[in-house]
């Protein structure tokens, strides 16, 4: 109902004038009207503006780009855009139709596909079984299920997309990127006209990420109107046409990607630089308590081998999907892996995260929701939690009184506002969660923390104070693990960096000597021998 | 990423022998291995008597309603209370019977059948619709629905009398759903009544899982709901539909039932949902759908039943073979999350 006008190709809709199917192109060009057209769009969540008055549109054949950092509004905008949503206000012109997009379901059949980070293929279906999805024919009488018509179907896009997939392979045996292919190519068949991207890259290796941009290219030439979500700037200049900058659920401004640098697009997305936020390091490094040898989980990570020192923050870098986080959570003894850790010179035997808790090494996970949060419950008890046996009485009975005590000294030490320590924790912002995970560690007095990603999903004002907690507790001579995608943190805040590149340990930098630009390079580079 | 397709023939054939076609490779030679042993033990084991009239017809029923189970687990879904929806339908078949006895056998009979074919189809809607359309969890709903169901039973019998089929002036008319013997095989291998409706209904079970959109959409289901839902695919009339499918082999389990033991009781078949269940997940249908089908449970099914025989056989007691049982769903299942945890490394 929303296809086939004067400029618009409908290259497989089955219901399309263009009745064999013949690939053509997407849109006409030349096409001024935008594709996509959103004015004063506002969302509210329990009474906060996480979208406040915002305008964004999308023309034929261009790449738009929506940046802004976690928390921004990035993701509720798209979110509004593919219906997820049914109580956002302002107008929406799609395809020069005013419309009110209230049901995902209807968002596709509009026209509109999202590709997410965590794709929605089906993994025990072949390639060509989940391009054609929802599109099969049966016979009349008997019902038989086409299967003929579900290949040819699926080769004809393929071949048209020039994707480099067999339509027969399971799809649960394919790499991430090309799963990706397979879902771009399944919503390209049903007549889409606008495809949004939420953060592609974020799990894919270089050679991926080289792979899904000529293809995004390929698709912008043929006409198609393209959102890329991203919190990666390096990549908009090779891939984007105009850039959107939102901040705390506002906009910014809207660029061509000719007219800006990426400072400056750092500076719209924060609001000031970054390098404000961070304070002045004053820790100092002193005798090894932690060391890794030789730790391999197959196809991960391999021979990882490295030194902690106390007082000391290890930043280890490394893109989404290098294997970084799993390389802690071994450490930490939440995943298997073979290889040795010392702590304070003696092997730690059979690691687990109890073990280690005992030992005093803590873990700041990098999912808050999945790992952290204990979801539920209230603030007190998630501080609690690490400690329950120190501040248990006499027979192991659980004292009302030390446990409130604690919690309130937690949450004066932590700055945790508004200070109930009653309040569930999923009530609390993203920022204060942090704050309560963290608080649980301090007060299992570890030695070591590991933070995987602390500063994920949390405002700016959060993050300094979680930039100053880190450099403070290095300072008292508590050793750190930092990681984060966010490079600038690590090259501001470590001391020394792991550059982990594919499951391996690359590169070991000192912190002084680098900056963003410079480690960025270093997580993405191919290697040549390859 | 261009590697994947230029994988060298034979580790694409490697890839294609996944672990799970091994495991139920592994679970066909257990069975064979099995009924190898059994054979060379017992002497009557292997005799036509023992396998089909005793080991196989009495599979036959369990068999019919572990395929409609089949649809449910494909679909990701979960059923406890088909025995007590098999109850129920026995209940009213047998009441119906006696009732309508008076219009004389060619009314009564296709009309209770009809009628108990309807009872089924309605609590494997009632189901259905809980699930699917309002969404509450069917391990709750099935569960709820396991207990209002047997009570229906008890209600339609008085408080848990036996409703003997003796009791009916029809009782000649209707023992052929047990009785009948069908010379498949000559005079001296006969199949019964039974084993003839299982294979009937499952050639039609595998004609709808295998070769139709319905089947086709019930892995996709099972694979990744939500992605079935955006392409399209009514995922919340399939679900239910695989509910009513249930409960209408529970029906057909039903008149097999009563016509073999000659009546109905509001207290039998307790557990057996979850006999039919363990057949479904030792074949190798996993708990949460996307894969499996119903060669799969049916070699399951069979896995238990020579299992179950050749306990019997040795005379060991009922009481050993539930440990059996469950020892042995425990060993499938094991090795089914230990596979799975080495193939995601």
């Amino acid at each position: 109902m929303y296809s086939n006008d004067s400029v618009i190709g409908t290259p497989f809709c089955n219901k399309s004038q263009n009745g064999n199917g013949t690939p053509n192109a997407f849109f006409a060009f030349g096409n001024p009207n935008p594709v996509l057209q959103m004015q004063g769009i506002v969302k509210e969540f329990a009474g906060t503006r996480a979208l406040d008055e915002v305008d964004f549109d999308v023309r034929p054949g261009e790449v738009h780009a929506l940046i802004g950092e976690n928390g921004a509004g990035k993701s509720t905008l798209m979110n509004v855009l593919a219906g997820r949503f049914d109580d956002y206000t302002g107008l929406i012109t799609f395809d020069g139709r005013q419309v009110r997009i209230t049901s995902p379901r209807q968002a596709r059949n509009m026209g509109i596909a999202v590709i997410y980070q965590e794709l929605s293929v089906l993994p025990n279906f072949t390639v060509a079984e989940n391009i054609m999805l929802g599109d099969e024919k049966a016979q009349r009488w008997t019902r038989k299920l086409d299967r003929a018509s579900i290949n040819a179907g699926a080769r004809k896009i393929i071949e048209y997309l020039r994707f480099d997939l067999d339509p027969d392979e399971p799809v649960g045996q394919l790499s991430k990127a090309r799963q990706c292919l397979v879902e771009i190519a399944g919503a390209l068949r049903r007549n889409i006209r606008l495809l949004v991207f939420d953060e592609p890259t974020a799990s894919l290796g270089s050679e991926d990420i080289d792979k899904l941009f000529g293809v995004i290219k390929d698709l912008r030439d043929r006409g198609l109107a393209m959102v890329y979500i991203s919190h990666r700037l390096a990549e908009l200049p090779i891939i984007a046409d105009r850039v959107t900058v939102l901040r705390d659920g506002r906009m910014v401004g809207t660029k061509a990607i000719t007219d800006c640098r990426i400072s400056e697009l750092t500076r719209m997305m924060l609001g000031h630089d970054l390098a404000e936020a961070f304070p002045q390091k004053t820790n100092r490094p002193g005798k090894v308590i932690l060391k890794a040898e030789g730790l391999t989980r197959p196809g991960v990570f391999e021979n990882i081998s490295f030194e902690l020192r106390e007082g000391e923050i290890l930043g280890i870098a490394g893109l989404v999907g290098s294997g970084r986080s799993e390389i802690v959570r071994a450490i930490f003894g939440a995943d298997d892996a073979r290889g040795t850790v010392e702590f304070r010179g003696r092997p730690i035997v059979g690691r687990s995260p109890s073990l280690c808790r005992a030992l005093g090494i803590g873990m700041v996970p990098e999912n808050r929701k999945r790992e952290g949060n204990i979801t539920g419950r209230t603030m007190a008890e998630n501080l609690n939690i690490s400690i329950l046996d120190r501040l248990a009485g006499r027979l192991g009975f659980q004292s009302p009184r030390n446990l409130a005590a604690h919690a309130t000294r937690m949450i004066k030490q932590m700055k945790i506002d508004p200070p109930r320590p009653q309040m569930d924790i999923q009530d609390l912002s993203g920022g204060n969660q942090q704050k309560v995970i963290v608080g649980r560690w301090l007060a299992a007095e570890s030695k070591v923390i590991i933070f995987d990603e602390p500063t994920q999903g949390i405002d700016v004002g959060t993050k300094s104070q979680m930039y100053r907690l880190i450099i403070d507790l290095a300072r008292r001579g508590r050793a750190i693990i930092l990681i984060s995608s966010e490079l600038i943190e690590i090259a501001k805040l470590a001391d020394r960096i792991l550059v982990i590149r594919d499951g391996r340990l690359v590169r070991e930098m000192q912190g002084r000597q680098t900056d963003e630009d410079a480690l960025f390079a270093e997580c993405g580079r191919k290697d040549k021998s390859e | 990423m261009s590697n994947d397709t230029k994988k060298p023939y034979a580790q694409r054939i490697r890839g294609a022998l996944s672990f799970r076609k091994l495991q139920q490779a592994s679970i066909l030679l257990l069975l064979v291995g099995l009924c190898a042993f059994a054979s060379y033990r017992s002497p009557t084991f292997f005799t036509w008597t023992n396998l089909v009239d005793n080991l196989l017809t009495n599979a036959a029923a369990l068999g019919v309603i572990a395929i409609g189970m089949t649809f449910v687990m494909i679909a990701g879904g979960f059923d406890l209370s088909v025995a007590s929806t098999t109850v129920v339908c026995s209940v009213v078949l047998v009441l119906t019977m006696d009732v309508l006895s008076p219009y004389g056998a060619a009314v009564a009979i296709p009309a209770a059948l009809l009628l108990t074919a309807l009872v089924g189809i309605v609590l494997g809607a009632a189901n259905g619709v809980l699930i699917a359309y309002v969404g509450v969890n069917p391990f709750v709903v099935t569960l709820s629905t396991m207990l209002v169901f047997r009570g229906l039973a008890l209600i339609l019998t008085g408080g848990g009398q036996a409703k003997q089929v003796a009791d009916i002036p029809l009782r000649n008319q209707f023992n052929w759903v047990y009785d009948a013997q069908l010379p498949l095989f000559g005079q001296s291998c006969q199949v019964s009544m039974p084993i003839v409706i299982f294979l009937v209904t499952f050639c039609l079970g595998i004609y709808l899982l295998r070769f139709t959109r319905f089947g086709h959409y019930l892995y996709a289901i099972g694979g990744n709901e939500e992605a079935a839902w955006l392409a399209g695919v009514n995922t919340h009339r399939i679900k239910a539909a695989t509910y009513v499918l249930c409960g209408f082999t529970c029906a057909v389990a039903a008149a097999i039932f009563v016509a073999m033991t000659a009546t109905a009781q509001a207290e039998s078949h307790v557990g057996k949902e979850l006999v039919v269940i363990a057949s479904v997940i030792v074949g190798g249908t996993p708990l949460g759908g996307g894969s499996g089908g119903l060669t799969s449970t049916l070699i399951g099914l069979l896995l238990l039943r020579v299992i179950d025989n050749l306990l019997t056989q040795f005379s060991i007691g009922a009481e050993y073979r539930k440990v059996v049982t469950g020892m042995i769903i425990i060993i499938v299942v094991t090795v089914d999350v230990l596979a799975k945890k080495r193939s995601r490394k």
